[in-house]
Formats: structure tokens, C-alpha cells, sequence
């Protein structure tokens, strides 16, 4: 998976907490270093915040999703801003709002995940993303 | 806050209101309008011994009951053991809840070993290992101390509030702060909300008050709040504020006062909700009168409150008999007393209970005798005269009718100032005044009757075996 974030202590505790669950993790701080490596990585899933420099998250979803290669990523927005509507116009699979409570990020992540994976049999993403 | 959009409707409306963690303790949940913010940073500050520790250790288990632990850390002021031990002997300890919902660890050493900013990677450790939704630091001020300088406290002020708020948890900083460390420290610059508590030195007793100096993105009830430490945590008694009349309707009726003879003086009795001040000297008839006025209430079937801070219990009951009245028979139906001791008079929790009373036994009428023994033992006369007004207006929203005694030798109510004030506050003023030359001559004169026409001639009061006649 990708996350995209800049703040240190967030990024610290989501690598932590997913990889306890079982992922591993790429992180990018900014939008466009992001698309870069979506297109590099082609991650099952990106989990983006909207306050992110030089693209923000929204954008970065709406470029995912329209992206012929990477539309079927799935994107949570995981943000500091109440913006659920928003997130949802911008084509997003989820919202979760700050702060970081492992349990809401890891149980939506895995949800996320499991509906991907029935969606797409074949593309079965697994524990190791 | 989740949302999965399964649906193009499925999703829930776009707030950033935020949820509340009640202290365990409703009267500070109503000062602060329902508790701190959920992960918010706080600092509860004041001197040793005001309480700090306590009221954070009655949240801590007032919210010990989700399956996130909540995590009391320990600095340099006092040793875990101590904290703990001492906390054992209060009401809402819960043993069983210690090692698994509530955790107490020790930083100590750890911050002596290697300073300061020993701390913040102590603090993200727990976060990893333990879930914490609570933390609790005690004392931050400690913590503070330490530091070498202030750009390094602000450089641990910084990582400590990245990782807090990063995080789900919701963090007290507890500590013995001055008021003029809040403009210099950096921790009052990340706090989201500021308690403080103080304790005054009051003749052999102390006052103590809780105070919100900042509680970020909410409103709260500003001023002193008076509290008592008690074996089951802060018992605190917020200050009284002026009620909201929007849904008031002012009835149009008049009331007997119960004393012969004065209701034709003053227009047919006065209005219910009304607050009449009776102002005399000792053994004027005051007191009796407040009695008779109560008891006549009592006597229609209305509960009366006597609120008294001289006569004791037994000297009430002599009293109501000498009336007429069986005080057995008068508490059963209605008649409740209210005695404080002066020596123990806490203005704030007399009002609180004045206000359970009317609340709880549907009081109609109130007598407070007198209302000198509140000035005498209040540290603030504006404080008093705030409370006052205020209590006088919430009686009048409950449509309550009150007699406020007032002792004065010289039958004035004071020096024009207070009298001002107290002529403001109240509806009716009744003066009584004995006789210069012969003292067991006194007459009664009505100064004062709002919305009303009154005789303000002088009239002859007789005190009889049973009450007072106004002539």
C-alpha cells in the first residue's frame, strides 16, 4: 500500500500499526511524488491525506481514478479535515478522519481490501501489499 | 468518523463537531458544556495541594470502562507509590481496574537519567504497546524544570504535541503553574483547553475554586466555580449565573405574606415571584416574621424553604411551635429547613443546595435569614452581590417568592451604595426600626413596592405569642 503524508508522528504510527497488521508500506509526502510511485508500485490501496503539498489528496484521487493503469486502486482518504462529501466527489472508496485510532484504520483498510478483492478475484491483493 | 461510499447517499453529514470525555464529575461537565474535547491536550494547573491529582484521577476512572487502557504517567514531583496510595483511600478507586483498564507508570528514572526529552519517546512507546485512549502526565511542570532551556522545552513541547495529536487519545498535562507561566511556557500554547485550580486562605478555612481559562472551540462558564475536596473527589458548586428569560411568563397574582395586617399596607400582599428585603435590627421580628411568611405558604399546601444561619434546628422547631405550628406536622407537609453553621458557611454550596431543594421538594417561597451572614462569609462583597442578583433572578424565573432578611441596627440597609444595590435586587423593601427612647416600641415602614401602590406611613409592629401584627 502507499500513504501519503507528510507529518512525522503521523507517518510513524500508520507504519507501525499496518505493519503490525501484516502490510507494508511506501510513503510519499507529497501528490505528485505519490502518482509517481502509484505507477511505479501499482499499490492495492493508497491512503491519502487532503492537506498534502504540490498535488493535494482530492486531486491525487481524482488522477488515480481516472488513470487508465490505476483506476482500480482503492483510495481512502484519511484526513485532518472533515471532508466526507468532498472525498466522495473526488471518486474516493472511503474517508476516515484524524487523528489515528488503529483499529478504525486497520478494520476500513481490511474492509476496503476484502470488497477489492471480490470485486476481483483474480487480482487477490493478500496480507503483503 | 468513517465513511465507505457504497452508495452515492451513503455518507454522514460533514461536521467537525467533536465528541466530549466527561471529568466523572457533572458539575464540572456543566462548566466546561459537557466535558474536554476528545484528543484534546490539557493542562489542569495550581498550586500543591488544590486538587490537580484528584480531579484527574476521578476521570481516569469515571472513563475506565472501554477496552482502551488509560495511562497515568508519573514524573519527578510525586512517586507512583504515593500517587497510588493516597488515591486508594478515595470513593471511585476501583482496584480491580488497576494493571488492566488503568495503568500507572513511572518516568522517573527515566527523566533522570536522560533528561527531557526522555519523555516523548516514552510517550510514543506507550502509544505502540498500550492503545492508550486517555494519558495523563503528572507533573508536566516537573518535566518543565528540567529542561535546560526554553528552546529546548519548546522542541519537546513540539514532538510531545505532534504525536498527541496525531494519535486517538486525549491528554492531561497536570501541573504547579503560576498564573505568569501561561504567557511564557510553550505548553499553554499547545493546550486546547486550561484548568485551573486555586485554594485562598479564608480566616481558619480555605476557599478553593476551579477556574476554565481556555477551553478551545467550545464555550464554558467563565469565573470562580467554589469546590471541596471530599473522600469521593471534587465536590463542586458552579457559580451562579443570571437565567435565561426567554421562556419566562410573569404571573399576575398576588400572595399572602402571612402576617397580619401587612398585606393591606403593601396593596393586597405581594406578587408571586416577587423578592421582598426585610430589613431590621436584632429582635425587630425579623426572623419570625420569615417564619410566619413560610409557614402560611406551608399552611395552603406550598412547600416553603426556611434557609437560617444563626438559630440552630432546635431553636427553629421552638419557634414554629410558638406560632402554632407542630414542627413534625409542618416537615411532613412542606416546611423544610435549611440550617449552615456560620462557622462553615460556604456561600456557593448553600446556593447549590437552595437550588436542590426547590428542584427536588417543589419549593414555592424561600426565606433566607439573613442574608449578612452570606456578606460576612464571603471573601468578595461583588462576588456575593453577583450571586445574589443571580439567585434572586433564578427564583424569579421559577416564579418563587423570597424574603430576604437583612440585619441593620439602624434600620438603613447600608451606605447608599449598598443600599442601591439592594433596593435593586428587590421588589419590596420593608423597614423595621425600634423605638429610640423605648426599645420594645417598633413600627414597620414600607419603603419600597414595585408595580404596586403601598401606605408608607410608619405602623406599629406587636410581636404576640403567635407572630408578629402590623398595626
Amino acid at each position: 500500500m502507499l500513504v501519503v503524508e507528510r507529518d512525522p508522528h503521523v507517518r510513524e504510527l500508520e507504519l507501525f500499526f499496518l505493519n503490525e497488521a501484516g502490510y507494508s508500506v511506501d510513503f510519499a509526502e507529497d501528490g505528485e511524488a505519490a502518482l509517481k510511485l502509484a505507477h511505479e508500485r501499482k499499490p492495492a490501496i493508497v491512503i491519502t491525506e487532503i492537506m498534502v503539498p504540490k498535488l493535494d489528496g482530492l486531486a491525487l484521487c481524482r488522477k488515480i481514478k481516472a488513470d487508465p493503469v490505476l483506476g482500480d486502486t482503492v483510495v481512502l482518504v484519511f484526513s485532518i479535515l472533515a471532508a466526507h462529501g468532498r472525498a466522495r466527489d473526488a471518486g474516493a472508496d472511503a474517508f476516515l478522519m484524524k487523528p489515528l485510532a488503529e483499529r478504525r484504520l486497520v478494520d476500513t483498510v481490511r474492509e476496503l481490501l476484502a470488497r477489492r478483492a471480490a470485486i476481483q478475484p483474480r487480482s487477490q491483493p493478500g496480507q503483503a501489499q | 468518523m468513517i465513511a465507505q461510499f457504497q452508495h452515492a447517499t451513503d455518507h454522514p453529514a460533514e461536521t467537525s463537531d467533536f465528541l466530549r470525555i466527561s471529568t466523572g464529575n457533572p458539575q464540572a461537565d456543566a462548566i466546561l458544556c459537557g466535558g474536554f474535547p476528545v484528543n484534546s491536550v490539557n493542562i489542569v494547573m495550581g498550586q500543591p495541594g488544590t486538587g490537580k491529582t484528584i480531579f484527574a484521577e476521578q476521570l481516569l476512572f469515571h472513563n475506565a470502562n472501554t477496552d482502551r487502557p488509560l495511562l497515568y504517567l508519573t514524573t519527578l514531583s510525586e512517586p507512583m507509590s504515593k500517587v497510588v496510595s493516597y488515591a486508594q483511600r478515595l470513593g471511585f478507586f476501583n482496584v480491580e481496574q488497576i494493571g488492566t483498564r488503568v495503568l500507572y507508570d513511572d518516568l522517573g528514572a527515566d527523566l533522570s537519567a536522560h533528561g527531557p526529552s526522555a519523555l516523548v519517546p516514552r510517550v510514543l512507546d506507550a502509544i505502540k504497546r498500550l492503545s492508550p485512549s486517555i494519558i495523563i502526565i503528572d507533573s508536566f511542570k516537573a518535566v518543565h524544570d528540567l529542561a535546560g532551556s526554553t528552546t529546548e522545552m519548546r522542541r519537546i513541547v513540539s514532538e510531545l504535541g505532534g504525536v498527541l495529536s496525531a494519535y486517538d487519545v486525549t491528554a492531561f498535562l497536570l501541573g504547579e503553574y503560576t498564573q505568569e507561566n501561561i504567557e511564557s511556557y510553550p505548553e499553554f500554547a499547545v493546550a486546547d483547553s486550561i484548568v485551573q485550580l486555586e485554594r485562598n486562605a479564608l480566616g481558619a478555612r480555605d476557599e478553593r475554586y476551579l477556574r476554565v481559562l481556555k477551553l478551545r472551540g467550545s464555550a464554558y462558564r467563565e469565573g470562580q466555580h467554589a469546590f471541596r475536596i471530599t473522600d469521593t473527589g471534587l465536590q463542586i458548586f458552579p457559580r451562579l449565573v443570571t437565567p435565561n428569560f426567554a421562556n419566562y411568563t410573569p404571573t399576575l397574582e398576588r400572595t399572602s405574606m402571612g402576617i397580619e395586617g401587612l398585606d393591606t399596607i403593601i396593596g393586597g400582599g405581594v406578587w408571586r415571584g416577587s423578592t421582598t428585603l426585610l430589613v431590621g435590627s436584632t429582635g425587630s421580628g425579623k426572623s419570625t416574621m420569615g417564619l410566619q411568611f413560610a409557614l402560611e405558604a406551608v399552611n395552603r399546601g406550598e412547600p416553603a424553604l426556611f434557609v437560617n444561619f444563626q438559630e440552630n434546628p432546635a431553636q427553629v422547631e421552638r419557634m414554629v411551635r410558638s406560632l402554632g405550628t407542630d414542627p413534625q406536622v409542618a416537615a411532613r407537609t412542606g416546611f423544610h429547613h435549611l440550617y449552615t453553621s456560620p462557622v462553615e458557611l460556604q456561600i456557593d454550596s448553600v446556593i447549590v443546595d437552595i437550588f436542590n431543594f426547590i428542584e427536588t421538594a417543589g419549593v414555592r417561597r424561600v426565606v433566607i435569614d439573613a442574608v449578612g451572614d452570606l456578606m460576612t462569609a464571603a471573601s468578595d462583597a461583588q462576588r456575593l452581590h453577583d450571586f445574589l442578583y443571580s439567585l434572586v433572578q433564578h427564583f424569579v424565573v421559577r416564579n418563587v417568592t423570597t424574603v430576604l432578611n437583612l440585619e441593620s441596627a439602624t434600620g438603613l440597609v447600608g451606605g447608599r451604595e449598598q443600599e442601591q444595590r439592594w433596593s435593586y435586587m428587590s421588589d419590596n423593601v420593608l423597614v423595621l426600626v425600634r423605638g429610640e427612647d423605648d426599645p420594645a416600641e417598633r413600627t414597620l415602614r414600607v419603603i419600597k413596592t414595585r408595580n404596586s401602590a403601598h401606605d408608607p406611613a410608619a405602623h406599629r409592629v406587636e410581636i404576640r405569642g403567635d407572630g408578629v401584627h402590623i398595626l
